[in-house]
């Protein structure tokens, strides 16, 4: 595998920072291709910020490399950050100025990009430019700090944490407008502790954990092994033997008339075979696909080869 | 054409500029103004006060032109105030954004680590040389209102040196920002060498075998040749200028080497 071909955006190879003995990131070895959107998932404190910051160049690796855009973060910075839109995680504003003012020395720093751009970003999100950044609420910071990222239109977008702090609206807001990023081709890198957001914009996604890479997969994959946990009332007792076995069910419990379980995948073969009694009521609870998935990869570690397969 | 982040470091840093101009500016007004009613109470003080005395606040003589300037404006208040202001400049250079954070969204600009140190020092150094340049200005405008006869040459040379000298502790104040990314070790180190070779510079008179100390202090390359009366002495002010050049360096190169925001 090259990972200098034109269609991958990162290739990131044995990638690896230690703070001192403290890990930030360990051994990750992944490719982002050009014109995917990549989901990076993780709990807090896995490593996903310290992967971001690697690829920006704000850190060095203590071991393997990074390729962006077919170029070296390092040797290439000047020309590679003209090609990413970057959002911090942690959005801290240099001054005390109006969005409008600071989005202009973005503009200006970036070498020129139409103010429309920004208007047009702007009005999007519902964002007031007039306003100076230091008055405003969490989420409209967070919109200036995507409509920065966004404005030039940038080949890589490297969003660390996007929809913090913005309310459900301005995420669906958000996540359209990384539908439009990736129409338009350009390759979206979203670190996030949620799936759920993630799983809506992304092509595939990537967990890292403890600071490895846990699993890489492709989003669709994900909703097949989807677990869920199912809890049926029927007007009788019933009797655990006849759920037990059945495909995909398992962690059968049964007290008196409620069937308790969880189901790995498909529903069919349980709903036949509880539909043989009177079923008062059935609750599903909304599949909770970072945990199962995590726990799909950590109780079964010889699956770990997938996550070369999928790559 | 003007750099965009160094236009924009003058823009955040305008009302610090401003406020250091106009503090620096009445100070300078102030001193060089009250010349003509000072003279008599400060030949009062000059005969109260012991010689030594007089000698480590850099004072030679209170009662001529040259020496009343001497002893107001360029002995130690006046440097004092542009070291600081310097000081507090530099600081937001690159550490400060580092600290609070901004640093995240101004490196992320299409510029080389190198450039970007480059930039923000080349933004605070014209400020602080504008700040440094303000008592020059009203010296030079003033003096000769209030029958100072001091050559204008030689109040150019003197403050140069001024210049020189805040560009010298700039750069050290810079190489240890660049180097750490933290302010309080840019001030502590920064602050405590301005006042020990402050020091040394004023005692190496007074200390028997103590002479040499001078030549350790950026104060002696600026103000020990007395340049009020003798002019220009240009290898003095290329050691400070020397001084800025190698720390503002090796600032840059710290920078480009290092992991910002740990």
């Amino acid at each position: 595998m090259s990972g200098m071909s034109s269609d991958i955006a990162i290739h990131a190879e044995d990638l690896t920072k230690f703070y001192g003995s403290r890990r930030g990131v360990e051994g990750l070895t992944l490719d982002v291709k050009a014109g995917e959107v990549l989901g990076f998932l993780g709990p807090n404190g896995a490593g996903k910020t310290t992967t971001i910051r690697l690829l920006l160049d704000f850190l060095r690796p203590t071991r393997g490399d990074a390729t962006i855009l077919g170029l070296d973060p390092r040797r290439d910075k000047a020309a590679l950050h003209r090609q990413i839109g970057y959002l911090p995680g942690e959005l801290a504003f240099p001054g005390r100025e109006k969005a409008a003012d600071l989005l202009r020395f973005f503009a200006a720093a970036r070498g020129g990009v139409a103010w429309s751009q920004v208007t047009a970003l702007a009005d999007r999100l519902e964002l007031d430019l007039t306003r100076p950044i230091r008055t405003m609420s969490k989420g409209n910071k967070q919109k200036v700090g995507l409509v920065q990222a966004f404005m030039h239109q940038p080949a890589l977008l490297i969003l660390d944490e996007p929809t913090s702090g913005l309310d459900p609206l301005m995420q669906q807001e958000f996540l359209a407008m990384v539908a439009d990023a990736r129409a338009d081709g350009q390759t979206v890198f979203m670190s996030s502790h949620v799936l759920a957001e993630v799983q809506q914009a992304a092509d595939r996604v990537a967990i890292i954990r403890d600071g490895r890479l846990a699993a890489l997969e492709r989003v669709e994959s994900l909703g097949r092994r989807a677990i869920r946990t199912v809890e049926i009332h029927f007007d009788d007792p019933v009797d655990a033997a006849e759920f037990t076995g059945l495909p995909g069910v398992s962690d059968v419990m049964v007290s008196g008339p409620i069937l308790r379980c969880t189901v790995d995948g498909r529903l069919s073969p349980l709903i036949k075979a509880v539909a043989r009694h009177e079923v008062i009521d059935l609750l599903s609870a909304e599949p909770d696909l970072e945990e199962t998935f995590l726990s799909y990869y950590y109780t079964q570690p010889d699956q770990h080869t997938q996550i070369e397969g999928a790559r | 054409m003007v750099p965009a982040l160094v236009v924009k470091t003058w823009r955040d840093d305008r009302r610090a500029i401003i406020g250091w101009s106009v503090g620096i500016a009445a100070f300078t007004t102030l001193y060089t103004g009250f010349y003509s009613q000072f003279q008599g109470t400060a030949e009062l003080k000059e005969d109260a006060l012991p010689p030594d005395m007089l000698e480590f606040l850099g004072i030679a003589d209170m009662t001529s032109a040259i020496g009343y300037l001497q002893a107001t404006i360029y002995s130690l208040i006046g440097p004092l105030l542009v070291i600081m202001a310097a000081i507090t400049l530099t600081t937001r250079t690159i550490a400060r954004p580092e600290e609070d954070g901004g640093m995240e969204l101004l490196l992320a600009n299409p510029l080389t680590r190198r450039a970007f140190a480059t930039q923000r020092l080349t933004a605070a150094a014209t400020a602080i040389t504008t700040i440094t340049a303000v008592p020059w200005l009203l010296v030079a405008i003033l003096a000769p209102t209030v029958d100072m006869n001091v050559p204008q040459g030689n109040i150019a040379a003197t403050n140069a040196g001024l210049i020189l000298l805040v560009w010298c502790f700039a750069g050290i104040a810079f190489l240890i920002g660049a180097w750490t990314g933290r302010r309080t070790p840019v001030l502590v180190v920064t602050g405590t060498l301005a006042v020990a070779t402050y020091l040394a510079n004023a005692i190496s008179g007074l200390l028997d075998g103590g002479d040499w100390l001078k030549w350790l202090s950026p104060f002696h390359y600026f103000i020990g040749t007395d340049p009020l009366r003798t002019g220009w002495h240009p290898a003095h002010l290329a050691v400070l200028a020397a001084i800025a050049v190698v720390t503002a360096v090796a600032g840059i190169r710290v920078f480009d080497r290092r992991d910002i925001g740990v």
